[in-house]
């Protein structure tokens, strides 16, 4: 049985241009020790899946239709809200984009890590304090005695990712959710948090779905990727299978519309186009829009996620190397 | 002919009290020849932006000077500082605040010719607005819509074809795909590369994106709290950077190949940038510089040729490409 199970998710939110399908029924598992990321572009889908995991998705305008989240066996969407928090609250965690917009201002850093141990292990006082700084240390950050009692503001963008990190394992949860945590930093951080996320993965052992839109940061970190485009999942692969035969028309125009900084890139090839309207999609494959293999089947009929070889699947009529 | 489009010698810019300043560029020299793209990189406060600022007259220098075409930029008035502005045009990064959402298309490409008048005779106008749009991959019909109507690819397009409008010499772009999607980001990055090569346009690229500048420069130069700490053509920056902050750069970008993960030797900087407006004494970057000596603390060493590439010029003292030696 895998750690997480997603089995045919879909999320719907209420606009001005009616119901739009943010999640059309995507289909995915997680293993313990694994890092899975979901790569995609703006709208793809990749924080709608975070948020429907978590159980974050604003109801209204936001809805989820249909589908399954397994997670150690327990069906999270049948849960009542109050159980499903606490069981989320301790053993999935959350690592947004934006550190100094998830931190509280008015309370120190040290107080807001100490809350997991307060609200989820009854700990107080010393035993509190101590852990704290265990964290802290254990995530990087100097001096960590006296800096638990600064304020979020008090800290540099790279530093405050890393009290997220912080808070995040604190409970050693099975599950780490990051959600572009590296998005937002300058190259040297970026790279500094890429490698704690990969010392905090293999000390935990719980597996882990990295949200991204880099490629280069899923090259690093990930095993196994999914990717994502207009609320669907189009490819999934091993990392190493992914870069090295993608099989997607979508997935190989992602890889081949990015420069690189270590070789000379040959001329870019983009995708044409843009991604569709939400509201709008084109019929059948949501991708024939911008794809170079599009034919009448495309329009009539949408391809499923198939299995294409040993742990890879294609949703795709005409899947293979690019001709 | 051999005089360059841009001369930039000395030029800072200090904002607050004079006591002590922050200093966002500080004694910055650089040249842009007639159609040559210039990259300039650096990390979030390295001034890359107060620089940008003060070239396009956003900002008065503190100090140095910077000339477009010979006219000194700081001090055109007049006829001279029209001139200039039309010479000189900008692409800004985020194409959702660039555009004013009220204006159709024909009039926003339009309005630099208001100020402008004598570049086009309005009789020709519809006509260039048609082949602008179309240069910039658009369509002519969509002259009559409004900002609102575009994706951010096309809204960037969209600013590129308004900054092309007086025909200048010479454009900055400040961040032009950072906003944008890979996919997306690659068809702006291929336009900016045609409409280069077929109008002879100089560029100063901004970006913090390394691949991307790597991919568009002629040369690079990289910034450090306010100082260009090295500089050359491209092949010679990402080839063999002599600067170990240029070197810790290159080596923090994550590469899009896995089989290369944990094969490349990532230099890790250590500490936070320190603030701009009590920079170290001597090298600005000693204090996360794993060569410093007490010879770094006390001289600031000079952006100069180094080694054996004259093109290549690199402030430290200690400058050598990775892999030569280590100890």
């Amino acid at each position: 049985m895998s750690l997480l199970d997603i089995r045919d998710l879909a999320v719907s939110f209420g606009t001005e241009a009616g119901r739009i399908q943010a999640l059309a029924g995507v289909s995915f598992s997680l293993e313990r020790g694994e890092v899975l990321a979901l790569l995609g572009e703006s709208g793809s889908g990749k924080s709608v899946t975070a948020a429907a995991i978590m159980d974050l998705v604003p109801n209204p305008p936001g809805a989820v239709d249909r589908g399954a989240i397994i997670f150690d066996g327990i069906d999270l969407l049948a849960l009542p809200p109050r159980q499903r928090r606490d069981l989320c609250g301790a053993r999935i965690a959350l690592i947004f984009q934006d550190a100094l917009a998830s931190l509280n201002p008015v309370y120190s850093v040290g107080w807001q890590i100490g809350e997991m141990f307060r609200i989820h292990q009854k700990k107080t006082g010393a035993e509190v304090q101590a852990a704290v700084i265990d964290l802290l240390e254990a995530v990087g950050i100097p001096d960590a005695a006296r800096r638990a009692d600064q304020y979020p503001h008090q800290f540099s963008g790279g530093m405050r990712q890393r009290i997220m990190i912080a808070m995040a394992v604190a409970l050693s949860p099975d599950i780490i959710i990051a959600d572009e945590p590296t998005t937002a930093l300058d190259v040297t951080i970026q790279a500094q948090i890429v490698d704690l996320l990969a010392t905090v993965r293999q000390r935990s052992g719980a597996g882990m779905i990295f949200i991204t839109h880099d490629l280069g940061v899923v090259a690093e970190l990930a095993d196994r990727v999914a990717v994502m485009y207009a609320g669907r999942i189009v490819e999934t692969a091993s990392v190493f299978e992914l870069f090295a035969t993608p099989q997607h028309p979508y997935s190989q125009g992602l890889l081949a519309s990015q420069p690189r900084v270590d070789v000379e890139t040959p001329d870019l090839v983009p995708i044409p186009g843009s991604a569709p309207n939400p509201a709008a999609l084109p019929s059948g494959c949501a991708f024939r829009t911008r794809c170079p293999r599009a034919q009448d089947l495309c329009a009539e009929v949408e391809p499923l996620l198939a299995v294409a070889g040993q742990g890879r699947q294609v949703a795709c009529h005409f899947p293979g190397a690019f001709a | 002919m051999n005089q360059p489009l841009l001369k930039v010698e000395n030029l800072s810019k200090h904002f607050g009290d004079a006591g002590a300043p922050v200093r966002a560029v500080d004694g910055v020299s650089f040249e842009i020849a007639r159609g040559e793209t210039l990259g300039l990189v650096g990390e979030s406060g390295c001034g890359k932006t107060s620089l940008v600022r003060t070239l396009l007259r956003l900002n008065a220098p503190t100090a140095g000077t910077a000339e477009l075409d010979g006219a000194d930029i700081a001090h055109a008035r007049g006829r001279a500082l029209r001139d200039m502005r039309r010479k000189m045009q900008v692409v800004f990064q985020d194409p959702y605040q660039s555009l004013n959402p009220r204006m159709r298309v024909d009039r926003l490409i339009a309005e630099p010719w208001a100020l402008h008048p004598d570049v086009l005779p309005r009789a020709q106008r519809p006509a260039e607005i048609a082949r602008l749009l179309v240069a910039v991959g658009l369509r002519p019909e969509h002259a009559l819509r409004y900002p609102g109507e575009f994706s951010g690819g096309q809204r960037q397009r969209l600013g590129i074809a308004r900054a092309l409008a007086l025909n200048p010499a010479l454009l900055v772009c400040d961040e032009p795909v950072s906003a944008l999607d890979v996919s997306v980001q690659a068809q702006v990055i291929n336009l900016l590369a045609t409409l280069r090569r077929e109008r002879n346009l100089a560029m100063l690229f901004v970006a913090h994106d390394l691949a991307v500048v790597r991919h568009v420069s002629d040369r690079v130069m990289v910034m450090y709290l306010g100082k260009i700490i090295e500089s050359g053509p491209t092949q010679a920056i990402f080839n063999r950077a002599s600067h170990p902050y240029t070197q810790a750069l290159l080596s923090a970008v994550p590469t899009p190949d896995p089989t290369q993960r944990g094969r490349r030797k990532r230099i890790v900087l250590q500490g936070d940038l320190p603030s701009p407006s009590n920079p170290p004494s001597g090298c600005r970057f000693r204090t996360r510089c794993w060569k410093a000596t007490e010879l770094c603390a006390r001289e600031a060493p000079e952006l100069m040729a180094r080694g054996n590439d004259p093109t290549l010029l690199t402030a430290c003292h200690y400058a050598e490409p990775i892999g030569v030696s280590t100890n």
